[in-house]
């Protein structure tokens, strides 16, 4: 089998000992970020972007992979350990884990949310090393037009589906839009919406928007309604469990994989609903104890939900590295540095650098292992983390936030521009506007214009040709299905009131 | 919910024009929220939500002014670099529209959720101001005073204004992380920092 053979030179490039440290540095980094309140795996990429100018792109991507999965392990801690919803993608954890928790079972909670990540973890890079390479086959034959329906799908498919109110979803990508679009025209050369800022001419790097929106936006955000009681941390010593919580883990973890895979692999599929799915899957089928326990700390609604969220993250690197087409905000900045490289994703990637692909791959079984073993006896570690003093833990983010924008150009600009973002960020956040499909709408809107003009040229302007194509067809109506998502989830919240009222509030009408 | 007279959505409209005034700053406008948060039904029509539903507007009519002057050069084929962007400000004036509208028929986004904020608590001003005016002026006196400097007085500043109680201990603290950085990342990444005051002590 070619992918096979593939994955076992991916290895030979990740077991090099450079690599595995890179790896190390990864998945310790993804943990700490993802304990930490105020910053997440997206913006901690960010602001390494700039280490692609020195290290090798298959180092920097195996530390970024690790970040990526790292952060999904992280975020379960807090959720379990605080008693406040944590990541949108562990937010279901809290439900049963805190509970748990409290309950004492603490040490438990932590250990099915870990080995369910680990179980997740692995089967779903298996079936990433499966499902890409027909992935690029089937996308091989793509033209622009397909490209420009796919990015267009991603868009809508974004907006409606990462919030709670549509409209304020597709006001998120279309700001995410207008900053793409700051800068000299690639085609022509012209330069458009720099108003006579110089500095602007090259854009609005990715790093000063992910930083702003995420870091600074978080900090100000944080600063106008701090809690000020100190936080509630349930004390923990190593994680571990029984028999008959083994016993009650692992049908949910395989469900909890099942369900995250092919969610993370679509486009607006995310972390957040095959959460919610799993979820429901497992209060649904709960029998006996498990059934009594439910809503008091169940173990299986601790175990698919994470099961899930990990293996959607190893679905969302199939679009990406296949089709090059970003399904989280941490994926959008995952392409960002792949342009840093001067490398696009796409099924050419697979071909002409299969090292660093596979290499990629490989480093996530490894990274998978390295966090069973960091999470399991170093849990107490990790609570440790979560008690830091709230005021020293924004004042260092914005520290670092600001030491990362500045090293960029060495100018003061740019410093300004990440205070204007950081505004928006906390707009953003104030007035319940997702982040991701901003970043989305920046990193991908250039391609999408790319491609929209490529394909306009090759049919020297014929509209139609954007639909002729049945691969643009199809993705096009997709897109506009999505938009009418508010009614379906409608529809679903009416039907499951119980979970969608502790989670999502049901939309207004 | 109380979602107020549906009919003021016409005058709410008619008076976008005149709200968008501010003109927004090239790199994507301030949110405005002057108003503040919690009295909002008092005031008639306007909303603080609205600050930024009018600056989508705004800046898809910004996109789309600001783009005027680009057109030279198009190619006989495919299309100029002013159709995205016109694509793209018409789109923006479709999406604030509605969006101004979801909020004056009463709709409104939900804070979000995270684990330090306390979601139901009145927006702190005096809080919001600080941190901002402590970054700003970290920005001016970067280049005069040097990372060291100004960084320990950025995190010495932040921390107290957001409620470190031992100011010994932040000062600390923000001393190491000033200079730990420094040295770290001048000397050991390669990375370039002013040295300011301290230029050549450290």
């Amino acid at each position: 089998m070619d992918s096979l053979q593939a994955l076992l030179e991916g290895f030979a490039t990740a077991l090099t000992p450079v690599n595995l440290l890179y790896a190390l540095v990864g998945v310790t980094l993804g943990t700490l970020v993802g304990v930490l309140p105020g910053i997440g795996p997206a913006m901690t990429v960010a602001l390494l972007l700039p280490i692609t100018f020195t290290v090798p792109p298959a180092s920097a991507f195996i530390m970024f992979a690790g970040i990526y999965y790292g952060g999904m392990y992280g975020g379960s801690t807090t959720s379990i350990l605080l008693n406040t919803p944590g990541e949108s993608s562990s937010m279901i954890t809290a439900l049963e884990g805190n509970k748990m928790a409290r309950r004492g079972r603490a040490a438990q909670a932590l250990a099915t949310a870990a080995i369910g990540s680990f179980v997740a973890g692995t089967l779903a890079t298996g079936l990433l090393v499966v499902a890409a390479p027909a992935v690029v086959d089937f996308a091989i034959s793509f033209g622009p037009e397909d490209y420009f329906a796919l990015a267009v799908l991603a868009f809508t498919a974004v907006s409606s589906v990462l919030s709670r109110s549509m409209i304020r979803g597709l006001a998120s990508l279309g700001l995410g839009l207008v900053i793409g679009l700051i800068g000299i025209d690639e085609q022509t050369g012209q330069a458009r919406l720099t108003f006579g800022v110089d500095q602007l001419l090259d854009g609005i790097d990715v790093v000063i928007v992910a930083v702003g929106l995420f870091a600074l936006g978080e900090a100000l955000y944080v600063a106008s309604r701090l809690r000020h009681a100190s936080p509630e941390v349930v004390p923990v010593g190593a994680a571990w469990m029984g028999r008959a919580d083994w016993r009650r883990s692992w049908k949910p973890w395989l469900r909890g994989t099942a369900l995250g895979f092919p969610f993370g692999a679509l486009p607006g599929g995310g972390a957040e609903i095959p959460t919610f799915l799993s979820y429901a899957t497992e209060k649904k089928l709960a029998r006996g104890a498990a059934r009594e326990e439910y809503g008091k700390g169940a173990i299986e609604g601790v175990a698919g939900p994470e099961a899930a969220n990990n293996a959607s993250a190893a679905g969302t690197l199939v679009p990406l590295l296949t089709l090059g087409l970003p399904t989280s905000a941490t994926a959008a900045i995952l392409l960002a540095a792949f342009q840093q490289y001067g490398l696009q994703p796409g099924p050419q990637l697979f071909d002409h650098n299969p090292a660093l692909v596979w290499g990629m791959i490989a480093s996530l079984f490894i990274g998978n292992t390295m966090l069973l073993v960091l999470n399991l006896p170093l849990a107490p570690l990790w609570a440790r983390v979560l008690r830091v003093p709230r005021p020293y833990l924004y004042a260092g983010i914005v520290l670092f936030a600001a030491l990362g924008v500045y090293a960029l150009n060495s100018s003061a600009v740019d410093l300004v521009v990440l205070f204007v973002l950081g505004l928006l960020g906390y707009a953003m956040r104030r007035f319940g506007l997702p982040i991701a499909p901003a970043v989305i709408g920046m990193i991908l809107g250039p391609m999408a214009e790319k491609q929209l003009r490529r394909a306009l040229a090759i049919s020297a302007g014929d509209v139609t040709t954007l639909v002729r194509s049945p691969i643009a067809a199809v993705l096009l109506t997709l897109a506009a299905l999505a938009l009418l998502t508010p009614l379906f989830r409608r529809l679903w919240a009416r039907r499951h009131p119980a979970v969608a009222a502790s989670t999502h509030r049901p939309p207004e009408d | 919910m109380s979602s107020p007279h549906e009919q003021d959505g016409a005058t709410a409209r008619g008076a976008v024009p005149a709200a968008q005034d501010p003109r927004p700053g090239p790199a994507g406008p301030p949110p405005d929220d002057r108003a503040p948060a919690g009295e909002a039904g008092k005031r008639g029509w306007w909303r603080p939500e609205m600050g930024l539903s009018v600056t989508v507007l705004a800046l898809g009519v910004l996109v789309i002014v600001g783009t005027l002057d680009v057109s030279a050069a198009t190619s006989r084929l495919g299309l100029g670099p002013r159709f995205f962007p016109i694509l793209i400000g018409g789109a923006l004036i479709l999406i604030g529209a509605f969006y101004t509208l979801d909020v004056v028929r009463g709709g409104r986004g939900d804070p979000e959720e995270s684990e330090d904020v306390d979601a139901d608590a009145p927006a702190d001003w005096k809080s919001v101001g600080l941190v901002s005016g402590i970054f700003l002026g970290f920005t001016a006196a970067l280049s005069t005073l040097g990372w060291v400097l100004s960084a320990s007085l950025l995190f010495f500043g932040l921390s107290v204004a957001l409620g470190a109680e031992n100011k010994v201990k932040a000062a600390v603290i923000a001393v190491v992380l000033g200079v730990l950085s420094y040295v770290v990342f001048v000397n050991g990444l390669g990375v370039s920092l002013p040295g300011g005051l301290l230029q050549g002590v450290i």
